[in-house]
């Protein structure tokens, strides 16, 4: 169906993963030859570097190298250490890992993480419904009473942080 | 299926009422680059999406973005709570809004009109939608950037607009990484010779 076309040999004999390990900070790698007509965005090689969790949850992003802002507003304020704020922030973590995952699903050490995140994010959970109140319907079966009716909804403003 | 987590993904809180950003915001609740159409496009692509990993990464940003619509139905609902009717009288921008919907959260655009589904699509085959999905990404950054201008004036606004936008970028990294994918799928020489969401797989020449 198709005639075969001799590929070009590749600059220098490097190869993809070569290529990770010599982008700069922010860039990915790209293959050496690319397809016409088809939109291409470059890799992200691994999920290093990482924030630490509350700070990804700030910047809405995991990782430094995506973290693009708008030069209106580049230092968000920080988000206070509270306990709705720190379970967020796991939250946060394993979705970036997951979507990461999604495109990655090879990557062991982001894996090694990703399980690793779980297993906080569930002592967490555990302790934040015990002392504040169900997180989904079926937590309210733990307390004396079915709070699962209690406000604050969280679209609500709160005098709270 | 889904289950409703009774908080949202990042806190809002906004502490000053201010009913014609309100009316601005409203736009990214359901207006042509919004979340809600943000949420429909993925979800419903899932379904011609061929391959299981990008039918995972289709099922999880389109559920993210239900969160999304929440945030911003909520910065919407906090900005107009406890209005008099002089303070309505006085936001003409606000006051449009306001005699067809009071201050509930209805799905429209900051110019009027409600969420349309022509704003979104879903063609069946893997690299037509997901470049759909870059653009879609790339059009709701853009609404961000434009309605951080408007809000500056506000930390408590910008601060989650700002935590919504950089979603959009990272949104945009991952469709890219799935174009690769079912890129890996196809036939090097001519992606488009198929539709291997229609077509049934051809035999190897």
């Amino acid at each position: 169906m198709f005639i075969e076309i001799e590929k070009p040999s590749k600059p220098n004999g490097t190869q993809p993963d070569d290529a990770c390990q010599t982008c700069e900070r922010g860039l990915g790698s790209l293959p050496d030859c690319g397809p016409f007509a088809v939109p291409f965005v470059a890799k992200q090689a691994s999920a290093n570097p990482r924030y630490g969790d509350l700070q990804a949850l700030d910047y809405g992003t995991l990782f430094p190298d995506l973290n693009l802002p708008f030069h209106l507003k580049i230092n968000p304020a920080e988000l206070a250490d509270t306990p709705l704020n720190q379970l967020r922030a796991l939250d946060f973590v394993i979705l970036e890992l997951g979507l990461y995952l999604d495109t990655h699903p090879y990557d062991a050490e982001a894996f090694s993480l990703f399980q690793n995140y779980v297993a906080l994010e569930k002592t967490a959970r555990e302790n934040y419904v015990a002392q504040f109140g169900p997180l989904s319907q079926k937590d309210a079966g733990l307390g004396g009473a079915y709070a699962w009716v209690k406000g604050p909804w969280p679209w609500q403003y709160s005098e709270e942080v | 299926m889904f289950m409703y987590q009774k908080k949202l993904q990042y806190p809002v809180r906004i502490r000053n009422t201010n009913p014609a950003l309100a009316a601005q915001i409203i736009s990214q609740y359901g207006g042509p680059d919004g979340e809600l159409g943000a949420s429909l496009r993925y979800l419903s692509q899932r379904y011609s999406m061929p391959y299981p990993d990008v039918q995972a990464l289709l099922t999880d940003i389109g559920t993210e973005e239900l969160g999304h619509m929440e945030m911003v139905a909520a910065i919407v609902h906090q900005l107009t709570r406890n209005l008099t009717d002089d303070q309505i009288e006085k936001n003409p921008g606000f006051a449009a809004y306001f005699v067809d919907h009071t201050t509930g959260v209805y799905p429209a655009a900051a110019a009027g009109f409600p969420w349309n589904a022509a704003s979104m699509a879903v063609k069946g085959d893997p690299i037509c939608d997901l470049t759909e999905d870059l653009a879609a990404e790339q059009k709701a950054r853009v609404t961000y950037d434009n309605i951080l201008r408007l809000a500056k004036d506000d930390p408590d606004v910008t601060d989650v607009i700002r935590f919504l936008r950089e979603r959009e970028i990272v949104h945009f990294q991952r469709f890219g990484a799935a174009i690769e994918q079912v890129r890996q799928h196809l036939d090097t020489r001519n992606v488009y010779y198929t539709n291997p969401a229609f077509d049934p797989k051809p035999a190897v020449e």
